[in-house]
């Protein structure tokens, strides 16, 4: 017998020596389909009755104090043919029902496109959401940030390899107007040992990107989208490891595990690693650093970019009890080092500055649905105790060529052993309460803290450090929905933002009202409209405020960004015959800004700092196309196109004009897209194509001998062999194997060809 | 609907609301340029985050130019030229980070890009025979060396490099920061400020000092030291000139601070400096607050004939960092000072360009202004009559530099 039938029988048994009043009895049970996956969010209704409930997350549900009878009970979910069972209810006693759901083959045949199959169901809501089914991408080495670069609208610049700083944009919107979350959780202050560009996609199961409006359950103040990882697994106990090796001596591991005991106590454990030399070549004008003369375009080895981080996530808890679905204490202890090879432009050049960061982060989770009929609890907390520190010893100059002069006494760039706190913290609570079938409210809160306190002993003398560095953040969210299923819903809401900020002797206290509509219509059931409009609020964040202590300066004068947003969306899916489907997704969005918040190089050309511009309007679109041929070939093709267009008329100090009025918005890209072709046979055989037009550096306007970033195009490669079912992968990928020049976030270089190596171990029980 | 028109409906209206944006765009159509021998620096005036463009000018005194398609981007803004040498040179200033240079040469009226090269980001730059002489100035007590590079503007390399330990030449406990260089015979006169760190303040606002460096092995042979004045000069400001005679004159915007406000005692005034003895004039002093009614002298620019163009500020006006807005002449013989009528009125101003031209026949300059209004012009001044007309506008943003190469 299964491990996991011999489980859910104890469970039974232990539930059922739980007595009721004997004049009801009640039935309990669990929905799953053919091949044994839990089916969350499943209604089930007694018919001719009002009572009814829907299946977890685990797919459980039960359903109580029903008087003794015979009873219709009717079976509902998204995706799947409804059923009806027959159920036989006894006076004091607890029956089982085990039920298995076919998944629907005919109405939505046509709308199940392979690549996105588990993930459709989201896509319905009425946000405009694009959910990527990670556990697809789980035999190759991307981390969150490498696949999240795949969807459309999307563009995630990094400045160089492995644990290099990421920017990523979404609709013209970047940096900080998207939030990170991670199953729900804001991801705002987890510090640098746990980033998007740092975690391996194993660790999630999904990734919801949400363009434009976010919704309210998400709570925060995300301004152009939210991306959400969803990492809640659904097996109770499995293990999954992986390792990988390639080019520029990467090592990555991961190793996912949960182990659940019978009673439901579980206990979860993610554990990862990357190790990177990062000594990739790039052409740079490498200087004599005795005499100054460059010599252009040389092929020089990055020398000073290791990077690793080694990261533990551990939670234990119990799952699927009255009290709770869900409560997981956990701690997440991780730690990263970091050389740091150039400035925000690769004319400056290090040999020794280093960041050394850790993770101390105790973790609190809890979810309950139905807590009482229709209301579903969420509560999550955690606070970073981890510190950074920013080591800047070495008095010399670096060269290219990995050679070094001494240069005074004031370090590489300004001499620092700086080591700080961000005494970060996260508490959020959400309540959604459904009324009917139909209706539901949702209120959500989320507070953040920051305060950075850090010495430096080098520089005791610097007041700077010694300054406060305070911001505090509260967002409180309500929102109403509407769903007629499978023909249209309507979400309706409201946010109220407020942050306290405190730099040196000044404070400053922001207090901002947000609201929008956002509704989804089926035309036909597999034709979807969507359309949102939200007034947006996105507050500035601490890294923003304060800096990152390398190369993001801090602004304290960062003003609240505010705009109108109007999404429309639709998407469509068809089959030209049985074999043959498609999948067309069409977006288009117009925003307006004030205060738009963005990042550019600080006067000096040695850091990013984050800047408003009093108005940019945004219009832009992006489509999507896959294609799949019966279950072994999948092809798509993204496009984004974004017109970013600055409407600051007056400059500061002046009443004229400005000469950038109208122009577009310098060192973004704008038109950009990607395509995939995989066939998977018992071996998986995958392309990825990704383009990026060129753009320039400054106003477009301005000048007739421009700098710009080049047209860029990249093919990536991936082979993927399955034996025992999935437990054994093998994995081979070629990234960049045109070798192309890849250029990102002003002009830093990525690495060139490289070919990676990954084993993969999966076991589920 | 069918599935494939459904399909092409959406991708038109996609591609619709995609394309429509570009026609919206009514940017500033591209000028033609103006080839010159006069070189004027451009920052449009958004914010930052903007290159610097080169543009070129055949005549000061009339006519347009503008940065609209036309003109050499220079990465990033906080630019500073210099002429040296029949060569233009683009230096950026790049704090911590290594700074690049790009030199020019003009053919046909155009700028011909020589060489790009490294230097460290300095504080203070001078042409010192076939040589710049550039400085990095420290400003942290606890890493008190100041390094110096000699770059040849022959080879366009760096020829030599070495420091000076900043700290012990003030013997106060401040580290002193040149406020400029400036050649003598074969000396560097460095006149410096005395500041406690990197908020510039000091606790010895009542004094002047110039280092004097042996040019050949940038050995100190000797600190003159006045207390009439505040420091010479001021951040990033040469307060030095030699007159066709010899003789040296400094001037003192005396802008010095404790931190949150000023805190010299004395006048913004010009003095003078005997080469010979290497000291302080005693019997010269020229009290610039007293002639110009309670100004301070912010820069200043040698026309020839004792004759200098003065930018000043007013005593509300006044900031360490300020450059003047009201334009005067000074002889520093007659130890007159003459303010200059036909500019526009301060409040219209913006800003005046403080790197600005001189032919150097004891009186004319050419003068950027930045006006509030948005448009930009060069104003060329007539020390003879003490009077500015309007000349050259240029369009895009604010002037930062007026050069010239034969």
């Amino acid at each position: 017998m299964q491990f996991k039938q011999i489980l859910l029988y104890a469970v039974f048994s232990a539930y059922s020596l739980v007595t009721y009043a004997q004049n009801y009895g009640s039935v309990r049970g669990y929905v799953r389909t053919e091949s044994g996956e839990p089916i969350p969010s499943v209604s089930l209704k007694v018919q001719g009755g009002s009572i009814g409930t829907m299946s977890n997350s685990s797919g459980f549900f039960t359903l109580q104090k029903l008087s003794p009878g015979r009873y219709m009970l009717h079976i509902s979910g998204v995706g799947y043919p409804a059923l009806e069972k027959e159920i036989n209810i006894q006076a004091g006693k607890e029956s089982e029902l085990h039920i298995t759901m076919r998944e629907e083959s005919i109405a939505m045949e046509s709308a199940t496109v392979i690549g996105r199959t588990v993930v459709q169901d989201r896509n319905r809501q009425a946000y405009n959401v694009t959910a990527v089914d990670a556990k697809q991408l789980y035999n190759t080495t991307l981390d969150l940030a490498g696949a999240l670069d795949r969807v459309s609208g999307i563009r995630v610049r990094e400045s160089g390899g492995v644990g290099s700083n990421f920017n990523l944009s979404l609709n013209g919107f970047s940096g900080n107007h998207v939030r990170y979350f991670i199953d729900g959780i804001p991801m705002d202050n987890f510090g640098t040992s746990f980033q998007i560009n740092n975690i391996p996609i194993n660790i999630a199961e999904r990734i919801e990107v949400y363009k434009g409006v976010v919704p309210i359950w998400l709570g925060s103040d995300a301004l152009g989208g939210a991306i959400n990882i969803i990492t809640g697994s659904k097996q109770r106990n499995y293990i999954d490891a992986s390792y990988s090796y390639g080019s520029f001596n990467t090592h990555r591991s991961v190793i996912n595990a949960a182990l659940t005991s019978e009673k439901g106590l579980t206990f979860r454990l993610s554990a990862f690693q990357n190790y990177s030399d990062n000594d990739y070549k790039v052409k740079v004008d490498a200087a004599d650093i005795y005499t100054g003369a460059y010599s252009p375009n040389t092929w020089v080895r990055r020398f000073h970019d290791t990077y690793h981080n080694e990261t533990l996530i551990s939670q234990v808890g119990v799952v699927d009890k009255p009290y709770a679905d869900q409560l997981l204490l956990g701690i997440t202890l991780g730690q990263n080092y970091k050389e740091i090879q150039t400035g925000a432009r690769m004319v400056s050049v290090f040999g020794a500055w280093h960041r050394r960061g850790n993770i101390i982060m105790p973790t609190l989770k809890y979810k309950k649905t139905d807590l009482i009929k229709g209301l579903d609890v969420t509560l999550n907390a955690n606070y970073n105790l981890g510190s950074e520190r920013n080591i800047d010893t070495v008095n010399a100059r670096y060269g290219w060529y990995g050679d070094s002069k001494p240069n005074g006494s004031n370090g590489e760039r300004s001499r620092s052993l700086y080591k700080y706190k961000n005494n970060n913290g996260i508490a959020n609570a959400m309540f959604n309460y459904r009324i009917g079938k139909k209706q539901a409210i949702a209120l959500s809160n989320v507070f953040t803290t920051f305060n950075r306190e850090g010495t430096d002993p080098l520089n005791p003398e610097v007041q700077e450090n010694e300054e406060k560095k305070k911001s505090q953040k509260n967002v409180l969210g309500l929102a109403y929905n509407f769903d007629e299923e499978d023909q249209w819903s309507i979400s309706v809401f409201g946010k109220h933002l407020l942050q306290n900020n405190h730099s040196g002797s000044r404070a400053t206290t922001t207090n901002k009202l947000g609201y929008g509509v956002a509704g989804t219509y089926f035309l036909q059931p597999d034709l979807q409209l969507k359309a949102s409009y939200e007034r947006t609020n996105r507050l500035p964040e601490a890294q923003e405020i304060f800096g990152d202590v390398e190369n993001q300066e801090g602004n304290p004068d960062l003003r609240p960004e505010q705009s109108n947003n109007i999404n429309f969306g639709i998407s469509y899916s068809f089959a030209l015959n049985p074999n043959s489907k498609f999948m067309v997704n069409a977006n288009a969005i117009y925003r307006h800004s004030d205060n738009f918040i963005y990042n550019r190089l600080n006067n000096n050309q040695s850091k990013l700092i984050a800047d408003n511009r009093e108005g940019v309007r945004t219009i832009g679109g992006d489509g999507e196309i896959r294609y799949s041929y019966k279950d072994w070939l999948s092809a798509g093709a993204t496009i984004t196109y974004q017109y970013l267009q600055n409407l600051q008329q007056y400059e500061t100090g002046f009443t004229g004009v400005s000469p950038v009025y109208k122009d577009q918005m310098p060192n973004i890209p704008y038109l950009f897209g990607n395509s995939d072709v995989s066939v998977s046979l018992r071996l998986n055989l995958g392309y990825n194509l990704l383009y990026v037009h060129a753009f320039y550096l400054y106003w477009p306007s301005r000048g007739g001998d421009k700098l710009d970033i080049p047209q860029q195009l990249s093919h990536d490669l991936n082979l993927v062999y399955s034996i025992r079912n999935g437990r054994y992968n093998i994995g081979l990928e070629g990234r960049n194997i045109g070798n192309a020049l890849l250029y990102d976030n002003f002009s830093l270089q990525k690495p060139g060809r490289a070919f990676y190596l990954n084993l993969r171990y999966f076991f589920n029980k | 609907m069918k599935p494939l028109q459904t399909m092409i409906a959406a991708f038109v209206a996609a591609a619709t609301l995609a394309s429509c944006s570009k026609s919206d765009s009514d940017v500033t159509p591209p000028t033609p340029d103006n080839p010159g021998n006069y070189i004027l620096t451009v920052t449009p005036a958004a914010s930052e985050a903007v290159a610097d463009y080169l543009l070129t000018a055949s005549n000061l005194d009339a006519g347009k130019i503008s940065t609209a398609g036309n003109g050499i981007e220079q990465d990033g803004t906080y630019r500073y030229y210099v002429t040296h040498n029949n060569k233009f040179f683009s230096m950026l200033y790049g704090q911590g980070n290594p700074g690049a240079v790009t030199a020019y040469d003009i053919q046909d009226g155009k700028l011909n890009k020589l060489t790009n090269f490294q230097t460290e980001t300095v504080q203070a730059f001078e042409p010192v025979n076939d040589d710049l002489l550039l400085f990095k100035i420290s400003r942290s007590l606890t890493s008190p060396l100041s390094n110096w590079y000699k770059v040849n503007t022959n080879s366009l390399l760096i020829t030599s490099e070495g420091s000076t330990n900043t700290l012990e030449l003030t013997g106060n406990g401040e580290l002193a920061h040149f406020s400029w260089l400036k050649q003598v015979g074969d000396k560097v006169y460095a006149p410096y400020f005395s500041i406690k760190g990197g908020n510039f303040a000091t606790d010895y606002p009542d004094s002047a000092w110039i280092a004097v460096f042996n040019y050949a092995d940038m050995s100190v042979e000797k600190v003159i030291k006045g207390d009439r004045t505040s420091f010479i000069g001021r951040y990033f400001r040469d307060g030095l000139a030699l007159t066709e005679n010899g003789d040296l004159y400094g001037f003192s915007a005396a802008v010095a601070t404790d931190g949150a406000a000023f805190n010299s005692t004395k006048p913004s005034a010009v003095v003078k400096i005997d080469t010979e003895r290497e000291e302080f004039d005693p019997s010269y002093f020229f009290n610039f607050e007293e002639a110009s009614g309670g100004m301070n002298i912010t820069e200043w620019l040698y026309l020839g004939n004792n004759t200098f163009m003065v930018l000043a500020s007013t005593k509300e006006e006044k900031g360490a960092y300020a450059t003047g807005k009201h334009v005067g002449i000074i002889n520093v013989v007659d130890k007159s000072f003459k303010s200059v009528s036909g500019m526009p009125d301060a409040a219209s101003i913006e800003s005046l360009t403080y790197n600005n031209y001189t032919p150097k026949d004891g009186e004319t300059a050419y003068l950027g202004v930045n006006l509030a209004d948005g448009t930009t012009w060069v104003y060329k001044i007539d020390a003879s009559t003490s009077t500015a007309t309007r000349g050259l506008q240029v369009e895009g943003g604010r002037l930062t530099a007026i050069q010239y190469l034969p």
